[in-house]
């Protein structure tokens, strides 16, 4: 693979020999993937130092003096990203990574008008979360790894997302139980359990799929599921209800529904699992009510805001004021006083940006956030092996709907929810697990360069059956053949 | 396979008509329902523009800061601190986030949030802060010296009572200082709890620090008051001025069951209006009191500044009260202690000073103010105070008589004001030492020097102090007065 950096590689495209580009030619060759790649992170890190220039000059009416600083960090980072990407995932998608520089260096630079001191964790975690990022690329060599350690996944998953639960170690946080403290180290395991989750389900979906969308019986004159069929959704609903009610987390709870019903339809193609799902998340959500005051708050300030501006109500129309004071073009980067929203730098970082930057800047966010979920959803229906089409597919959705989450409660679509925009807002747990994640997507996307296609679906089966092993070692022989 | 891709589309297109739908929902709030919410009276994003510009400095006469934004590193942007504290406290006043703004800070809030300079529109406010280094603020300098502040204060020593000392022929501040006084920085805090703590202080301090006794609270004047007295004879009945009254040590007020009206501590006094005034006879002035009548004595009390708002560029001024003349109508006794400064009449220190003003310049009280100019960022001055009469108190051929009796009242050997004497200059005072109702006394003296050309008018009010012979105003106030006299004209220890 040093082979790459030769300048006789420039030319891997046309040259006769590449083996592995005359077996799997996807729409471009390892190579061009990379200088493509490496164009948009030099294309990322303008458009971030820019704005770290004009957001310092708005702020304090000069340039900030430590903008070469800045730009070595951000130029270090990213392209250490890029080589990381370059050595473990050749051939994966090129947009992925430097939209995810992109979000995550212009977060920085609104978090860094807000708040000194959170500006410089999030500097760490930003290291921490490539570290986290080159590990998850590195131990994972293929897509298929995740499926083999598929139960320890799972169980990690379950025991992160029942950590904050544990007495001594979870901690209430503004009435939700998100937060575990291991040693010196906090964290909101739900970030990382949701990715583990995720692949556990596309795993056990992937083996599943044909017989849960046949095990329909006759009951008079309706096809009906099967009983025993819903026990996965039953078991995502449970998951769901477990922390929409211990740890009154509605946001992560609809996150985790939503991820599990799609991916269930995704997989089977039954509309009934839609159906089904909305029901039962709409009928837990009804009983939550009920029961968790938090919820009700939430939704009191949802539908009736402004009767209640001096209590739940107080954030979202700061927001709203925020939102509207930046109008059209925005007050500019580092004006205005974004810092009035209650969690201006987490929960609230999308108001704050538009104050800032207008609906140009937001619409431009928007845009950032599809693309991004568009190469995910692309590497899921280039895939070839069914796991990673659903976790690919489920992965990307996760990131499309948490945005709608974040966005739709900040504008009143719907109740606010209190989780982060990916990559943008401060947070380790959150910022760490989006870099995981897109590790993840990476991983997929580059086991489409390589993959054949199925002749027949049988064929397919007999893949999935199969042990991973084999062709683990196979490909890594292949890929130690390209030039 | 293929039926599983399609799937993945209609998902994305689903999570994409999610985010349409957010975008369109903000297009409603930011564009086309954004005036509205920015006009809406909940939000306080306006006031925190303020609040992000800095303000401009408030400087004293001899060029003390007094008042000054410096940056600071949280959402305000800018930190209001006062250097001088308690000193100036009751002058600048307070700019703070859940108070709003008291003293120059109040009155002068415009001029010292805008800039004067060049002129961008409002509509690319935002770009003039992208161009211009620092927006810099106007500076407002004032005419009150720290210097005779800290002697103010430091001649109270601790004492509640007032020191207002003016410049007769342009009514400029030159001291006005009051205790208790307060220090502003506190309640400027950005910290909330910080703020409310200050305010609850001041609000249960009995000696109510926000109303500055030197002109938002009133007092007995006492026989401070017999200058406006005899300005009443000297103008609508001048013969008076020559008539003898036999010396006593009271007199039956007339309509009253044999009610007496005493001198103080009963000693006995007489004599022709000069003799009267020297000697502050109680007596005496009430039955000139008496002889001028209500009607003239309150015309006379108007036409001092008294009934009347007293238009010093501060916000809150109190007015020195004389009651009515209808009061008197069959109440000879109210009248001839109202002569002396006794029963309803009050008097607001800074109005007092006023009034010695007044019979230094001539007769003509001087609007009083405490703006000096105003200074851009660069240091140019951009606005001058024009100085300009308020009032035609008196004649200046009375104004004149007035000043040889108040000179007789601390050169004379028996005057009640010989502790105000400052060798080589002529000092024009009169003493005041008033009942309370309670068992405390409070002692006064007015004053202004050189008597022939002043340049200072002094009022000064020491409160509770215990009544005993030798709690005059002569003894107690005077000495101030004398302090801050010879301090401001540079002569004796000052």
């Amino acid at each position: 693979m040093m082979a790459r950096l030769h300048p006789a590689a420039v030319g891997a495209d046309a040259s006769p020999a590449p083996q592995r580009a005359s077996q799997a030619h996807g729409p471009g060759a390892p190579y061009p993937r990379r200088r493509a790649e490496l164009g948009m992170v030099v294309l990322a890190f303008s458009l971030v130092n820019a704005l770290y220039l004009l957001a310092g000059f708005g702020a304090k009416g000069s340039l900030p003096k430590d903008s070469p600083i800045f730009a070595a960090a951000t130029a270090v980072l990213m392209l250490l990203g890029h080589l990381v990407v370059r050595k473990f995932a050749p051939g994966a998608n090129p947009a992925l990574l430097p939209l995810a520089a992109l979000l995550n260096g212009m977060g920085y630079v609104f978090i860094s008008h807000l708040d000194h001191t959170e500006a410089m964790d999030q500097a760490i975690w930003a290291v921490v979360g490539l570290a986290c990022f080159t590990a998850t690329l590195a131990l994972f060599p293929r897509a298929m790894d995740f499926e083999r350690y598929r139960y320890s996944i799972a169980l990690a998953g379950i025991i992160l997302l029942l950590l904050p639960l544990a007495p001594h170690i979870g901690e209430d946080i503004n009435g939700a139980r998100l937060w575990a403290h291991v040693g010196p180290v906090s964290f909101q395991p739900e970030e990382f359990a949701k990715i583990a989750l995720a692949i556990f389900f596309a795993s056990v979906l992937a083996e599943r799929a044909d017989l849960l969308s046949t095990g329909t019986r006759r009951v008079g004159r309706w096809l009906v599921l099967d009983p025993r069929y819903l026990a996965p959704l039953l078991a995502a609903w449970g998951l769901a209800l477990l922390i929409l009610l211990a740890e009154n987390d509605l946001g992560s709870s609809f996150l985790f529904f939503t991820l599990l019903v799609m991916l269930l339809w995704v997989a089977t193609g039954k509309m009934a699992y839609l159906g089904l799902g909305a029901a039962l998340f709409g009928g837990a959500a009804v009983f939550a009510l009920e029961v968790v005051h938090h919820a009700v708050t939430r939704v009191q300030a949802w539908l009736h805001p402004w009767a209640h501006f001096s209590t739940s109500g107080y954030q979202i129309i700061e927001g709203w004021f925020a939102l509207a004071a930046g109008g059209m073009w925005g007050l500019g980067p580092g004006q205005g006083n974004p810092q009035v929203v209650p969690e201006a730098s987490t929960d609230f970082i999308f108001a704050s940006i538009g104050e800032q930057v207008g609906l140009v800047g937001l619409t431009a966010l928007l845009v950032v956030y599809l693309l991004m979920m568009a190469s995910g959803l692309q590497a899921a229906v280039r895939s070839q092996r069914y796991f990673n089409k659903l976790l690919a597919a489920g992965l990307s959705l996760l990131l499309g709907v948490q945005v709608f989450v974040v966005a739709g409660g900040i504008t009143r679509l719907i109740p606010v929810t209190g989780i982060t925009l990916p990559f943008v807002s401060y947070g380790g747990s959150s910022l760490v697990s989006n870099y995981v994640l897109l590790a993840i997507l990476l991983r997929i996307s580059d086991d489409t360069s390589f993959e054949q296609a199925p002749a027949e679906p049988a064929a397919l089966e007999a893949q999935l059956v199969a042990s991973g092993e084999p062709r683990a070692k196979a490909s890594s022989l292949t890929r130690s053949l390209v030039p | 396979m293929r039926e599983v891709d399609r799937r993945v589309r209609w998902a994305g297109l689903g999570a994409c008509l999610l985010v349409l739908a957010t975008f369109a929902q903000l297009n409603y709030i930011q564009v086309f329902h954004a005036s509205a919410l920015n006009n809406n009276p909940l939000n306080s994003r306006s006031v925190l523009e303020n609040y992000a510009l800095p303000r401009g400095a408030i400087i004293s006469a001899d060029g003390a800061t007094l008042a000054q934004s410096i940056p600071s590193n949280d959402q305000y942007k800018y930190q209001r601190t006062y250097p001088e504290g308690a000193l100036f406290g009751q002058v600048t006043g307070y700019d703070s986030l859940i108070y709003g703004t008291d003293g120059l800070e109040r009155e002068y809030n415009s001029l010292l949030t805008t800039t004067s300079g060049q002129g961008f529109p409002k509509s690319f406010a935002g770009l003039e802060r992208l161009f211009t280094t620092q927006p810099e603020p106007d500076n407002l300098h004032i005419t009150v010296l720290a210097r005779l502040q800290q002697l103010a204060r430091q001649q109270l020593a601790g004492r509640y009572g007032a020191v207002v000392a003016v410049s007769p022929s342009t009514g400029a501040v030159l001291a006005m200082y009051s205790n208790p006084s307060y220090n502003p920085t506190p309640l400027a805090s950005h910290n909330v709890a910080v703020e409310e703590k200050a305010w609850k202080a001041l609000n249960d301090n009995p000696g109510r620090p926000l109303l500055a006794a030197t002109y938002r609270q009133r007092f007995f004047p006492g026989s401070v008051f017999k200058v406006i007295t005899a300005a009443a004879v000297y103008t609508f009945k001048p013969a008076l001025a020559n008539k003898d009254f036999p010396t006593t040590s009271g007199f039956v007020l007339p309509g009253t069951a044999g009610q007496v009206l005493h001198n103080f501590a009963g000693e006995a006094c007489g004599g022709e209006m000069l003799e009267l005034f020297t000697v502050s006879c109680d007596t005496g002035f009430g039955q000139l009191g008496l002889l001028v009548g209500g009607q003239d004595l309150a015309r006379e009390a108007k036409s001092f500044g008294w009934d009347q708002p007293v238009p010093l560029d501060m916000p809150g001024t109190a007015e020195s009260y004389f009651p009515p003349p209808s009061s008197f109508f069959r109440n000879a006794g109210a009248l001839a202690k109202s002569a002396i400064g006794q029963e309803s009449v009050q008097a607001v220190p800074l109005v007092m000073a006023l009034d010695a003003a007044a019979v230094a310049n001539k007769g003509v009280i001087m609007t009083p103010h405490l703006m000096s100019y105003v200074t851009n960022g660069q240091g140019q001055v951009v606005e001058r105070y024009k100085p300009h009469p308020w009032l035609h108190a008196t004649s200046a051929a009375t104004a004149a008589k007035l000043t040889a009796l108040m000179e007789s009242v601390v050169n004379s050997p028996n005057g009640t004001g010989v502790a105000a004497q400052v060798p080589g200059i002529e000092v024009a005072g009169k003493t005041g030492t008033a009942q309370t109702g309670g068992p405390d006394i409070e002692t006064w003296f007015v004053a202004f020097a050189p008597a022939q050309d002043p340049k200072i008018a002094v009022c000064v009010l020491v409160e509770n102090q215990p009544p005993a012979d030798e709690y005059q105003g002569g003894t107690i106030a005077a000495p101030i007065a004398k302090a801050l006299i010879e301090a401001y004209l540079g002569v004796g220890r000052g």
